[in-house]
């Protein structure tokens, strides 16, 4: 009788852990790319180059990757409120396209075409260029 | 090889867009929303690319998975490493044709538009009606279509089965500006 009780208690609560942990995992939250480690260190050239050489297999290696692009900004835009920062070489056609998070619009505007910048966000990888989201700006003096 | 034609084939389509014929966006929008009576899934992706040549009528879309955003992290995790697979399928391609093309003047017009749908590795005939429409410099395409999953090979767990519908509509909005 006691051994039964027992069961019952440690599959109640068995079931219970399995349940918050499933309510813990559905709800978990995207990655914070602000407080995330950067993977990988570029200028806009070396990852449109490195695209290039091997498309797939740099796909393979930075896609879901965040990435820090450091270099001179070709244009600074906006899309649907947000921003887009993109980083083109003058000796390619394709450039590294940063779509910024929302709450970076306000740094936008101290920011002015051609400047050094630099961007941490996700590679998802390359069409015409290279896409990047949920960027947000690292400019210590911005 | 796949360097060569890798480079190849991005040289023919850059050489291809510059003409003042084509009109071109990289900031597609495209979402897909599935309705099933346990939830309903949407997500988005504004990094679209598509070029339209107006001489030809032909249009090709690029899109990559990873773009595709999510309310729920877990929901676009599952998408990208179990469903669409996009470490291996990183792209969804569109390539087609807008029948009726040389009928847009400066009225809007019922762009009827025929082409193949690659996902997942799989390749689908489809027929997608939309509007299109000239403003200004922008040549806008947009619309909706219904996707069935299973044309693609995707494969759902039977445990998430009734969470994502057989069937999911697709929309798209392209604002496409002249390649200069």
């Amino acid at each position: 009788m006691k051994s039964s009780y027992l069961k019952i208690i440690i599959g109640s609560f068995l079931i219970i852990i399995a349940f918050i942990f499933g309510i813990n995992q559905y709800n978990k939250p995207h990655v914070d790319v602000r407080d995330s480690k950067v993977n990988y260190v570029f200028t806009p050239k070396k990852l449109v180059d490195e695209y290039l050489q091997n498309e797939m297999a740099t796909t393979k290696k930075y896609a879901d990757q965040i990435l820090q692009i450091e270099g001179d900004s070709y244009s600074i835009s906006t899309l649907k409120g947000n921003s887009i920062i993109t980083f083109k070489d003058a000796t390619s056609e394709s450039s590294v396209i940063c779509h910024l998070q929302p709450e970076e619009n306000n740094k936008i505007l101290k920011l002015k075409k051609g400047q050094y910048i630099t961007v941490k966000g996700i590679c998802t990888g390359y069409l015409l260029d290279v896409v990047m989201v949920e960027c947000v700006l690292i400019d210590p003096e911005i | 090889m796949k360097t060569l034609f890798t480079l190849i084939l991005t040289l023919l389509i850059i050489s291809q867009v510059k003409s003042q014929d084509k009109f071109l966006t990289k900031t597609g929008f495209v979402s897909f929303f599935s309705h099933s009576l346990v939830e309903d899934i949407k997500a988005e992706n504004n990094q679209g690319l598509s070029i339209i040549d107006t001489k030809t009528g032909e249009i090709i879309i690029q899109l990559l998975m990873r773009s595709f955003m999510f309310k729920k992290a877990l929901m676009q995790e599952h998408f990208n490493e179990n469903y669409i697979e996009s470490s291996t399928y990183p792209k969804a391609i569109f390539k087609g044709r807008i029948l009726n093309y040389d009928q847009l003047v400066n009225e809007d017009l019922v762009a009827e538009i025929e082409g193949v749908l690659f996902v997942h590795g799989k390749e689908k005939e489809i027929k997608i009606t939309g509007e299109m429409k000239r403003d200004s410099d922008e040549l806008i395409l947009s619309g909706d279509f219904m996707v069935e999953v299973a044309d693609f090979d995707i494969k759902i767990p039977t445990i998430v089965v009734n969470n994502i519908a057989k069937i999911v509509k697709v929309s798209f909005e392209f604002h496409h500006t002249p390649y200069k």
